[in-house]
């Protein structure tokens, strides 16, 4: 950015002189989720965030303040507010009205450097040079701010020749300011020094000095500020003036892979759908190779008749630029989960990633080469599910059978498996086999599995074990290892009662285990 | 459950209770009761390293009609460490060592355990769980059963670890050091395959060794609902939370203390190890009724006994306190009590207990500590003669059988007031010293499980944020009065939890089940227990947290349910401040000062009825203050009653109210009976003190002393209905016996009933009213002395330092601020003469600091030649060690010239004590500096001296600050915030002249309003009270710079405005006056925040 000296009033056209807009739009939570919901336009609305039961007020409009709501209030207080809306938020709905807000702001200038902070949305065009455009600062500013409106946003904005002084100024103020150039200073000298965002340390040195407002800052000797404060000092000074300069990062244009076809007749075979997605997918893979990126996943978004939605997700082990492979974990998908209708629309998003490189050693020993390792499990996980391959850990519980999978890595020798090991096999039967049990004294006797009774000539238990008993994810199960007898032999198997799952009153029974 | 004759058979043997401190979720009364519940006989409490539960399971067994036996787990480190799941399941157990379970099946036994935990945990260097050894076990084995313990035990770990053969190995080493009929294989059955492995090896070791097994259940707990406090427990003991704790957590509810018939079904394949639980329980034939204390034995010199050494030194101190002139009428009288309570003292055997005490007193005499007795022990002459107590009994007609008196299980019990802070930790010191490490320790404290602590630990435990317990911790109420609102579910509500929500409810069921389960053992603040070179073997001693102190295992009430003697050496803050003026007095004032010899002055009587109390000892409080006019003290003796009757004793009682209308004439003095009238007198016929329900049963019924300190303890405790109806009948009979009618019987009966649960002993009263009024006498002769004291004494009473230095100011003493050049660490006095620092003059001048009310006291001739200087050490952030180096280099090298000159002559201040210092105006006495913010100006720059390098190329600063002066609103702000007091006018004189045009009305002008009683009063809240007996009423202080006003808040009006009067800390009054004799209050209606003053400190003092 050229930072020439600029001179001269805001109003005179010149391309040579720097000039910024800041758009700022506070309690951007509660701006985004109202902005399509005009009939709460004017009730008292206040948007919650984090976990229930914890969630607290992260952001309200002007009539749920006047209600007496206020920000961090918990749920419980802000339910005991009369007419008080509650909403959730929505990330989702802030990304989307943030994108409209950009791309309302783009409209005025291509050059934009997001500047948000907290819970507001703000921005700062580069509107050098767009007098002949739109007009002098103010009637621009007074569009934006219109078209703004028609979008649905309240916004504040001001206009300056320093980009910090513009950022400051619609932080603090309502409505338009346009300030005339070398009025910086005056324009900033009243805004309260919290809008500096200081740390604590400093913040509360200013607050035992006095300094209450920008102008106070400014007022302070240059030297003895930075020999009691340091060399920021001289940064906070200059911002305080107005005359702190800036170097603009607008914001680049968004490197989206995305591939999309609408068929012309709805298309039933998946053969015609995999030709196109061929090719769709070559053109992800030049696309991503040109910036040296590879491809980490791919969604498959089709739509199908009768307006429902397909979506799937495919991601390799590792970020590839295999064709190949590629289209073969998509057919392998597909295969997998056929969509129920022809197909209307198609789109192909992926996401980049580095490529993976694996240094060879020469003297390593000679294992699968790690890509195909990895396709391997790929195609396992594209078969039985992202959470359903790797290497199963148990967990620090007593819950029975819990155990994650963790991905597989290679042990670094065969030490780790000489560690102590349970004695006994299992063989689990998945899912667990309800069953319906004859007691006697409490006692397993008898049990059925609707083909055959088994008569109990052992059984060995209660074991029992339950915990959890804090959240709804409790458990609290009776276990009993029984010798069960048949026509066709006898048999070691596990029968676990589970309390926690009763129906009607009555526990349920099933047959989890044979002993091998 | 089930009855029959099979579930007597068995006996749990292995219960631990909360007193294991996070290893197991009931107290051992909840135990005891349960163990009725199932009809089992007896049952054992063990707890983990420690015999801390064991009085209260005892005291509770009795009652429920069980025998109650004594053991502990004890740790043992020989054995390897305790059984914790295989290496391949993942867990988070850390290395402990096992724990034997050791049962007391004799006195030598119970003497053994407590001497070898003793032995073990001293053995560490400070507070610590420690483990015994072999060679321990084998010293302290005799009279004890040893079981091998459950998962807990070293044969668990071992069979799981090394085999069969090293678990035959520890066991045949235990049978060895037990005996092996004294050694039981102990099998518990939870219902885990383990365990059933592990019985089956014990099994086959007890045939191969030829041992006995034994069945328990090691229970954590008395019902299987209380497991889900043991896992709660158990993750704040591993600083976890509950869904982190993983295996840690029980693994099932198996641990209750179970039935007998089902254990009997449990076992039913193994009957003996059921019907050993009844053998080894009929062995444990020791109960704590046979604990084998024994009084403590004082040195006495060749030729005398105890008793013969008490009375030649009781002898000379007859003669010393009633041989003078003044008290010689006494002597004859004096001698014929003393005579009487040596004869009982020798009966009962106490005459090294009181020798103890007197050699404890000698040594304060000795080394300058001011002692002196409190509590019932004042009604003693013998107390009195060997200086422990400083009450004239015989005086003062005071009743010895409310200290002492034939019965059995009554038991002297001294107190002592020390001044708090190092002399009392000097002699505590020297009891230890006196009486050897396993002779004398502090009794303990039991830190239990309140609503606070349990919200924020089990908020911690179900994985709440910190946020959020901070929030809920800051509203759990703390008030003594807890209305229908105070819940702790309304707690929740305000916190902004919703106690709908399953997870918040659970957490609100638990906090609930938590209260008062013990935390951690804590040390008493003042009681000792002293028996000479033996206390080891009647109680468990360990280290305390605090270097140097040793504590045994029993709380007081414990100490008291098992009659161990105890003198409690308490730390009072008033005695400390006494201490101070003595040293201060002869100083500054010129004068000697000797505080048993105090004339009995009319101006402090003058004072105390003006209700002009602030800082005195037990006058100060607001009810006190409202009180004291009516009752209008002329004499001592007015002033113990004034003592004992703001009590919630007198007030729940309903006996203050009589008196103050007796006392002021509204109401004629009659007695129950007439032969009362003697015993009622002083106290106008209203019974106030416990020593005259004694002799109005002495003088009706005829009863001996202590027949009346029986009747006493039976109304007051409301323990044993039966014990109070014989006690009535005999009453009854007595008074008949007498000639009293049935109508006075009826009224006597009536009034003794009323009050002896309430009553206040006459003599502790006289011991708090002698420091009362020395307290008095010194404010209102030694203002500067005494304000010194007081504020060198913080925290105490019942005010802020802020507080008492404004009253200071409005009785005329001058109070100069924190200044380097001059303020020592403590506060000191200084002439009056000389280079005044006013307070207010400061840039903008503002009120007079002294207010209205100075011009109206007399100023004494001492405070105009003397000023209070505040000390540094009311500098928040400031290190003793920096003001030790100021003080230094300025003894050493004169006065600072500059902010420059302090900084490179004290290079140990930091740049935040620096900023500290002239942000608190400390700094403004040197030179270039012009105000307050010019100091800190400077001291950025001072704070970060360039180095030596870049010192000539160093910029140079302007001359002035560029910072303007702080105004007075600033300067407040920064008293307060950087020092909790200003020295300059209070924040309300600031606003008088615009409250004045709003009618708002000053503390002043309430004593004298007339006409409309609707008034609008402001000022800073300094004190919050909403005592117990005041039915939900709450009281609050508001100062300003003229006094302070009395407000008075219905339960309704408090619940209107709870926010305001709990958060605001200047506020807005308006109500209604009311002047009562001289005692005013506004009672509110509408409270408003008073936006105005920025300043004040962080909070004022909440009683509850």
């Amino acid at each position: 950015m050229d930072r020439r000296l600029c001179m001269g009033t805001i109003g005179e056209p010149s391309m040579k002189q720097e000039l910024y807009a800041c758009i700022t739009a506070a309690e951007f939570p509660a701006q985004a989720l109202l902005r399509l919901r005009t009939d709460l336009e004017s009730e008292p609305v206040a948007v919650l965030e984090g976990r229930a039961p914890l969630e607290t007020v992260c952001s309200l409009n002007r009539p749920a303040r006047l209600k007496g709501a206020a920000l961090h209030m918990t749920r419980l207080e802000a339910e005991g507010i009369q007419d008080l809306r509650l909403l959730p938020r929505s990330e989702e709905t802030e990304t989307a009205a943030r994108a409209a807000l950009l791309e309302c702001a783009a409209h005025f200038s291509p050059r934009i450097e997001d500047v948000s902070r907290g819970t507001a949305c703000a921005c700062v065009l580069d509107i050098a040079g767009t007098e002949r455009l739109f007009g002098p600062p103010q009637t621009l500013a007074e569009r934006l701010r219109a078209s703004l409106a028609s979008a649905g946003f309240r916004t504040s904005i001001a206009v300056s020749a320093n980009f910090h002084t513009a950022r400051l100024k619609a932080a603090a103020t309502r409505g338009i300011t346009v300030i005339p150039r070398q009025q910086e200073s005056a324009a900033l000298s009243k805004l309260p020094l919290s809008g500096l965002g200081l740390d604590a340390e400093p913040a509360e040195t200013f607050a035992i000095w006095g300094i209450q407002t920008l102008g106070e800052l400014a007022e302070l000797p240059e030297i003895d500020l930075i020999t009691r404060l340091g060399l920021q000092a001289a940064e906070w000074r200059s911002l305080a003036l107005g005359a702190l300069p800036h170097t603009f990062q607008p914001i680049e244009a968004e490197f989206a892979l995305k591939e999309f076809c609408a068929f012309d007749t709805p298309v039933e075979q998946s053969d015609s759908l995999l030709f196109v997605a061929a090719r769709m997918i070559d053109c992800l893979v030049a696309r991503a190779s040109t910036r040296a990126f590879a491809l980490a996943s791919l969604v498959l978004h089709m739509e199908l008749e009768g307006g429902r939605v397909y979506r799937r997700v495919i991601r390799p082990a590792t970020p590839t630029i295999d064709r190949k492979f590629l289209l073969k974990l998509l057919h392998l998908e597909i295969a997998a989960h056929p969509p129920q209708a022809a197909i209307l629309l198609v789109a192909l998003t992926a996401e980049a990633g580095q490529s993976s490189k694996v240094q060879l050693g020469l003297f390593a020993p000679q294992m699968p080469e790690p890509s195909r390792l990895d396709v391997t499990i790929a195609r396992l996980k594209a078969i039985a599910g992202e959470d359903r391959v790797g290497s199963p850990v148990l967990e620090d519980t007593h819950r029975p059978g819990s155990f994650h999978l963790e991905s597989f890595v290679v042990a670094d020798s065969a030490s780790a498996l000489q560690a102590e090991r349970p004695h006994l096999a299992l063989r689990r039967v998945r899912p667990a086999l309800p069953v319906r049990v004859e007691l006697r004294d409490l006692k397993p006797v008898a049990f059925h599995d609707n083909q055959r009774r088994f008569k109990v000539a052992a059984a060995y238990g209660p074991w029992k074990t339950s915990g959890c008993w804090w959240s709804a994810d409790g458990w609290n199960t009776e276990e009993w290892d029984v010798l069960a007898e048949t026509t066709a032999g006898s048999v070691a198997c596990l029968l676990v009662r589970n309390h926690q799952l009763s129906k009607n009153g009555r526990s349920v029974w099933q047959l989890e285990a044979y002993y091998d | 459950m089930t009855d029959g004759v099979g579930d007597a058979e068995y006996i749990e043997l292995h219960t631990a209770s909360a007193f294991s401190f996070l290893a197991a979720a009931s107290q051992p009364e909840a135990l005891a009761e349960r163990a009725q519940q199932l009809n089992m006989p007896a049952l054992a409490l063990a707890d983990r390293n420690g015999l801390y539960g064991i009085a209260r399971f005892h005291t509770m067994a009795k009652k429920c009609g069980i025998r109650a036996h004594i053991g502990a787990e004890i740790a043992v480190n020989s054995f390897g460490s305790q059984l914790t799941p295989p290496s391949w399941l993942p867990h988070q157990f850390p290395a402990a060592p096992p724990r034997l379970l050791l049962l007391c099946a004799s006195q030598a036994g119970y003497q053994n355990l407590c001497q070898l935990i003793t032995r073990f945990k001293m053995r560490e260097a400070s507070k610590a769980e420690g483990a015994a050894t072999l060679d321990d076990l084998e010293e302290f084995s005799a009279g004890l059963i040893c079981l091998t313990g459950g998962d807990e035990g070293p044969l668990a770990a071992t069979l799981a670890r090394e085999g069969s053969a090293a678990a035959r190995k520890h066991a045949n080493r235990l049978a060895s050091i037990y005996g092996r009929g004294n050694l039981y294989l102990e099998l518990q059955r939870h219902h885990q395959r383990e365990e059933e492995c592990r019985n089956q090896s014990l099994l086959s070791l007890a045939g191969s060794l030829n041992l006995p097994v034994i069945a328990t259940n090691g229970v954590r707990y008395a019902t299987e609902t209380d497991r889900e406090i043991l896992d709660v427990l158990t993750s704040i003991h591993h600083h976890t939370s509950l869904d982190r704790a993983g295996r840690l957590l029980s693994y099932n509810d198996a641990r209750e203390l179970r039935p007998a018939a089902h254990m009997a079904a449990l076992f039913a394949y193994l009957p003996e190890a059921i019907a050993n639980t009844r053998i080894v329980s009929d062995r444990l034939e020791f109960t704590l009724d046979n604990l084998g204390y024994e009084f403590p034995h004082a040195p006495v010199p060749d030729g005398d006994t105890m008793d013969s050494f008490l009375e030649k030194r009781v002898a000379e101190g007859v003669l010393k306190r009633y041989g003078s002139p003044a008290k010689r009428h006494l002597l004859a009288k004096a001698r014929a009590q003393v005579a009487h309570e040596l004869k009982l003292i020798a009966k009962l055997g106490f005459a090294g207990y009181f020798l103890i005490v007197w050699e404890v007193v000698r040594y304060c005499q000795q080394h300058g500590i001011l002692a002196q007795g409190r509590g019932s022990a004042a009604n003693s002459a013998v107390c009195y003669a060997l200086e422990i107590t400083a009450v004239d009994p015989v005086g003062m007609e005071l009743l010895f059988e409310r200290f002492l008196n034939e019965n059995r299980g009554e038991w002297p019990d001294i107190d002592l007031d020390l001044p708090s802070g190092d002399q009392r930790e000097q002699v505590i010191q020297h009891v230890y010293e006196r009486y050897g490490q396993l002779g004398a320790a502090m009794t303990a404290n039991v830190i239990s499980y309140r609503g606070r602590s349990a919200a924020r630990e089990v908020g911690k435990a179900l994985g709440f944020d910190d946020d959020q317990l901070a929030r809920l911790s800051g509203l759990v109420g703390h008030w003594e009065w807890r209305g229908e609102n105070d819940t702790m579910a309304r707690n929740f509500q305000q916190a902004g939890f919703d106690a709908r929500h399953p997870r918040i409810a659970k957490y609100l069921d638990l906090c609930m089940r938590m209260q008062n389960l013990p935390r951690h053992l804590g040390q008493h603040s003042g009681g000792m227990v002293i028996c000479a070179g033996m206390l080891n073997r009647v109680v468990p001693l360990e280290r305390a947290s605090m270097p140097g102190r040793t504590v045994i295992q029993w709380d007081k009430e414990d100490c008291a349910d098992l009659g161990l003697i105890k003198v409690d050496l308490l730390g009072l803050g008033m005695m400390a401040v006494l201490k101070d003026c003595i040293e201060i007095i002869p100083t500054h004032y010129k004068q000697e000062i000797d505080l048993a010899t105090l004339p009995e002055d009319p101006v402090v009587y003058q004072t105390l009825c003006k209700a002009d109390t602030v800082g005195m000892f037990q006058v100060e409080s607001r009810a006190q203050m409202a009180s004291i006019p009516h009752n209008a003290p002329t004499r001592f003796y007015d002033l113990v009653v004034q003592v004992a009757i703001i009590r919630p004793g007198p007030i729940v009682g309903k006996m203050m109210h009589p008196y103050m209308r007796r006392r002021q004439g509204k109401e004629e003095v009659t007695y129950a009976h007439p032969s009362l009238e003697p015993v009622l007198k002083r106290t106008l016929g209203v019974p106030l003190f416990q020593e005259q329900l004694l002799r109005m049963a002495m003088t009706v019924a005829s009863f001996t002393g202590a027949e009346a300190e029986e009747l006493r303890r039976a109304v007051g405790m409301r323990r044993s209905m039966q014990r109070m109806k014989d006690l009535e009948g005999r009453l009854r009979d007595g008074m008949t016996r007498n000639g009293i009618g049935p109508e006075a019987q009826d009224n006597i009966v009536q009034g003794i009933s009323s009050f002896a649960m309430y009553g206040f002993p006459e003599s502790h009263a006289a011991s708090f009213a002698l420091i009362a009024y020395a307290s008095a006498y010194l404010k209102v002769h030694y203002l500067a002395a005494f304000t010194c004291g007081l504020l060198n004494n913080q925290p105490m009473g019942f005010y802020s330092p802020a507080v008492l230095i404004k009253d200071a100011q409005r009785h005329g003493l001058r109070v100069r601020p924190i200044c380097v050049q001059h303020s020592h660490w403590l506060c000191t006095l200084e002439p009056a003469s000389g280079n005044l620092n006013l307070p207010g003059t400061l840039g903008a001048p503002g009120p007079s600091p002294l207010g209205t009310r100075a011009s109206t006291n007399s100023q004494q001739p001492a405070e105009a030649t003397l000023s209070l200087r505040i000390g540094l050490n009311y500098i928040k952030g400031l290190r003793q060690s920096s003001a030790a180096a100021i003080l230094e280099s300025r003894n050493h090298a004169g006065v600072f010239a500059s902010i420059d000159d302090l900084a490179q002559r004290v290079p140990t201040l930091n740049r935040k004590e620096l900023v500290a210092l002239a942000s608190a105006g400390a700094l403004k006495a040197l030179g270039e500096v012009a105000h307050r913010r010019d100091a800190l100006w400077q001291v950025e720059q001072a704070g970060r001296p360039v180095g030596p390098l870049l010192r000539s190329a160093a910029p140079t600063s302007s001359a002035a600050t560029p910072l303007r002066a702080m105004t007075t609103d600033e300067r407040l702000a920064a008293d307060y915030a950087g020092t909790g007091i200003t020295t300059g006018p209070h924040p309300m004189a600031y606003q008088r002249e615009s409250l004045r045009q709003q009618g708002i009305l000053s503390a002043q002008d309430l004593e004298t309003r007339t006409g409309t009683p609707h008034v609008r009063i402001a000022g800073r809240v300094i004190c919050r009270q909403r005592p117990g007996t005041a039915k939900g009423f709450v009281f609050l202080s508001l100062e300003d710079e003229t006094g302070i006003a009395n407000i008075i808040l219905t339960p309704d009006a408090f619940e209107q405005n709870r926010l305001v009067v709990t958060r605001t800390r200047f506020l807005i009054v308006a109500g209604k006056l009311q002047n009562q004799d001289g005692v005013v209050h506004v009672k509110a209606h509408t409270l408003t925040p008073l936006s105005a003053p920025t300043a004040g400190p962080d909070q004022a003092r909440n009683f509850h």
